[in-house]
């Protein structure tokens, strides 16, 4: 086993860590491999009513409304540690609490109850080139997590000041999901596109900087889940070098090796640290800065991972070449890095 | 200069490696010969491999066991199979069979790495059949291969060297000498009983025969390294399972199981204890040139397809009128063509070496008897006797010097590495860039980033690639010692 250097964190963000990571060693840990070769078993349903019940499926909702109240950084922990033993659950549990998140800025109540595990899931279309005018939505998202068999849409409309968002019934008339073919990464959020055709929302919602609000939330939960990733890609990397024969001795043995584990670890401490600033600190900015730099980490991670594996890093059994794939997906959502680095540059521009 | 009668594909290969084109000056006709070889393999992609592989792709992750072999029968009228065996025998492996066998497999593995693979690794398994000299088996497992390619029935090989706890350790002289082998050869009368596993053996599952490494005492690995000939009827040899790989799924990576397999005596291919020369060094040499062209070719169909992506419209807007776009795709390019420098300088210098050999008077006489006599038993037990086996490696070592041959190694390792990382990098970077949408490029670039994964770790990993080099060409340590003929026995 490895041990991570220590972490200094409030009791309350402790206690969290906890039950996160006792759900996901229970309920995520040894289904993993199913979780992501069969993502429309009742697995993943199960998975996700189970994420309910530690509350994580109305994880940023006020406790007014029923929700469970945690600021960005519990949730990061939490998504960080069921990352750990897969990725997919975590990003579904994310966008399912971004798309929720609109209705809890606006304190909208009507739509906040029935808010919890019936509501799973739930679908954030965005980005896309959506317009709300005279009632009717229309528009088209190419890629939205959650998409398939959702229960509810929030969308967020180009323009406006990203002061708005609305939802529609996944099943509303108009809405039109297309199924992610093949998706490579993440599979539990079960992807796809979609178009509106004067959809009638069910709700208008305004208030803040709506549309800033849930990027922020899904750069950090994203960047979260990555540094979950590359904890995964050190401990399952590391047991294996302790036990696999190599060239005379212990792959661990092998001081390349040890600079690939070593890397990792800096990746996790990286990751962990970043996140916990950007929530510290609040705005956009850090936030893109810690999804950058640890989605690029847990893709790195992931592939050494696999290589230090060799031959069965690649194979399905062993579980580490999907964390190969699902690094890549944190890195290709919600926009593209050269992309975040651009508009990090533009926030940051004062005149 | 390319001449006027050429086709677009001909002016294009020559255009992309500009060595071949200093070479068509001089040899108009051979290299005429390579030009339609990849005019083959991309009529092949076009009609049959590109609009099949995506679907291919995702139906071996529900279906692991299933095997597209109407992919191959469409590869028999290319006569891909033929790669890898001498003009002499009716095959295709001109003086540029290195050369010819690399840029075919980037062209394949352009439009999928999974199908280019299953290809190559029957080539795999035909070349230890070549470079041990086994010339007794050339008339008759290589005809048959050539025989049965002709009438579209492909008989394909592969090459079965990692064990289940050694993948690397098999791969290099130093490494072999510690490793933890699990298979044994025993010598009995009058051949050999293998037990042991194999495993992630690419095409093992469908080969009918196979080139088979093993030790004929655990304890001494380095010493008793032995090649075999295994065909799939023999008793006792079963392929009990195959994998479910992240990518170049089209290609099987089998379990071979063997349960007191006899082998008998005339299925040695070179000597007993030879192995890890006539069976992995000289192999290695000449294939992981061909790895690195299979990386390429990946990474080639990462940026076609990317390519496509950025000229697509989407929001009123193109990617590829955005500077840093065109930066990346410049950068890509150079990736790639850095690659084809590498593996062609090494393919070409293969060739080279073998080129002496393939086309001297001496082994072409052989080939002056008529194939009913070569093909029968009293020939066969001559070719295979110890002086058969002497004269055929003394040709050979007259040819393919030690320091060539390690110079080969040094340079194909030094290839497979570099082009596989890069690969890796294009890969990665396009879907960088590419982001989430639902277009049908990213697919294929997601495709070719899992595809791309597997180039760092076949043919011996990238970190043994790496020392490799550092012992071949910087530490002087590692030379090939091509064994002396008329050798008698375990050293």
């Amino acid at each position: 086993m490895i041990r991570l250097p220590d972490f200094a964190e409030d009791q309350e963000y402790r206690i969290l860590r906890e039950t996160a990571s006792a759900y996901a060693a229970k309920e995520l840990a040894p289904q993993a491999e199913q979780l992501d070769l069969d993502p429309k078993s009742w697995r993943v349903k199960e998975a996700m009513s189970k994420a309910g019940e530690i509350g994580m499926l109305a994880a940023l909702i006020p406790e007014r409304f029923g929700g469970g109240g945690l600021d960005a950084y519990a949730f990061c922990v939490a998504l960080e540690e069921m990352a750990v033993e897969e990725a997919g659950v975590a990003a579904a549990v994310l966008v399912h609490n971004a798309a929720l998140l609109p209705a809890a800025l606006g304190e909208f109540e009507g739509l906040i109850t029935g808010v919890g595990p019936d509501a799973y899931p739930a679908c954030l279309a965005f980005p896309g080139d959506i317009s709300v005018s005279g009632g009717k939505v229309e528009g088209r998202v190419p890629f939205a997590f959650n998409a398939q068999e959702c229960s509810l849409i929030t969308l967020l409309p180009s323009g406006g000041g990203g002061t708005q968002a609305a939802t529609v019934r996944g099943d509303a008339d108009g809405v039109e999901i297309t199924a992610e073919p093949y998706q490579m990464g993440l599979r539990a959020t079960r992807a796809g596109s979609i178009r509106f055709e004067g959809v009638e929302p069910s709700n208008i919602i305004s208030g803040g900087n709506m549309v800033e609000e849930v990027e922020r939330v899904l750069f950090l939960g994203l960047a979260a889940i990555a540094t979950g990733i590359s904890r995964n890609a050190l401990q399952k990397a590391y047991a294996y070098a302790c036990e696999r024969y190599q060239a005379g001795k212990m792959i661990i043995e092998h001081q390349q090796m040890r600079i690939f584990l070593a890397e990792m670890l800096a990746a996790v401490e990286q990751g962990r640290a970043l996140v916990k600033k950007a929530c510290e600190d609040g705005g956009l900015e850090p936030a893109m800065v810690a999804w950058l730099r640890a989605t690029e980490q847990a893709c790195k991670s992931a592939m050494d991972g696999v290589q230090i594996h060799g031959g069965y890093g690649y194979m399905r059994d062993y579980g580490m070449e999907r964390l190969m794939r699902d690094a890549k997906y944190c890195q290709m959502y919600p926009t593209t890095s050269q992309e975040a680095l651009l508009r990090l540059l533009e926030l940051s521009e004062t005149g | 200069m390319a001449s006027k009668g050429m086709s677009k594909r001909g002016k294009k290969l020559l255009t992309d490696f500009p060595v071949l084109n200093a070479l068509y000056e001089h040899d108009r006709k051979g290299i005429e010969g390579i030009i339609k070889l990849v005019e083959g393999a991309t009529e092949y992609n076009r009609t049959v491999a590109a609009p099949c592989a995506l679907e291919l792709d995702e139906r071996m992750e529900r279906e692991p066991d299933y095997f597209d072999w109407d992919l191959m029968r469409e590869a028999c009228k290319y006569r891909f199979f033929s790669l890898a065996i001498p003009e002499v025998l009716g095959g295709l492996a001109s003086k540029y069979m290195v050369t010819g066998m690399a840029l075919v497999v980037e062209e394949l593995c352009s439009a999928c790495g999974g199908i280019g693979l299953a290809i190559a690794a029957h080539s795999l398994g035909v070349a230890p059949v070549i470079a041990s000299g086994a010339m007794a088996h050339w008339d008759s497992v290589l005809y048959e291969i050539v025989e049965e390619e002709k009438k579209g029935n492909p008989v394909l090989m592969a090459y079965a060297i990692t064990e289940p706890s050694a993948g690397t350790d098999v791969e290099e002289p130093e490494f072999l000498e510690v490793a933890k082998i699990g298979m044994e050869a025993k010598k009995v009368k009058g051949g050999y009983r293998l037990n042991g596993r194999k495993c992630f053996i690419s095409g093992g599952s469908e080969a009918k025969y196979l080139t088979v490494t093993a030790a004929t005492d655990r304890s001494r690995p380095l010493e008793t390294w032995t090649t075999f000939l295994v065909e799939r009827d023999m008793e006792g040899y079963s392929t009990p399972r195959v994998e479910l790989k992240m990518g170049q799924r089209a290609c099987h990576a089998a379990e071979l199981l063997f349960e007191d397999v006899f082998v008998p005596d005339s299925h040695v291919l070179g000597y007993e204890g030879d192995g890890i020369v006539n069976g992995i060094l000289l192999i290695m040499a000449a294939s992981r040139g061909p790895v690195g062209s299979i990386a390429t070719g990946i990474a080639r169909g990462a940026f076609e397809h990317f390519l496509a992506w950025t000229k697509e419209r989407r929001n009123g807007k193109r990617p590829i009128d955005e500077d840093r776009i065109r930066m990346a795709l410049a950068e890509m390019w150079a990736a790639i063509q850095e690659n084809r420098g590498l593996y062609i300088s090494h393919t070409l210098g293969g060739d080279a070496l073998f080129r002496n050999a393939f086309t001297h008077p001496l082994f072409l006489s052989a080939f002056l008897i008529p194939r009913q006599v070569r093909a029968s038993k009293p020939y066969s037990a001559i070719l295979n006797s110890y002086y058969g086996k002497g004269l055929v490696n003394m040709l050979f070592r007259y040819f393919i010097k030690d320091d060539d041959a390690t110079d080969m190694l040094a340079k194909a390792s030094l290839a497979k590495f570099t082009c596989a990382d890069n690969a890796m990098e294009v890969t990665s970077r396009a879907l960088e860039l590419m982001g989430m949408d639902d277009s049908v490029e990213r697919r294929w670039v997601e495709k070719a980033y899992r595809d791309a994964k597997l180039t760092q770790i076949y043919e011996g990993t990238n970190q043994l690639n790496r020392l490799v080099v550092y012992n071949t060409e910087i530490a002087k340590t590692l030379r090939v010692e091509i064994p002396g003929p008329f050798k008698k026995g375990v050293r």
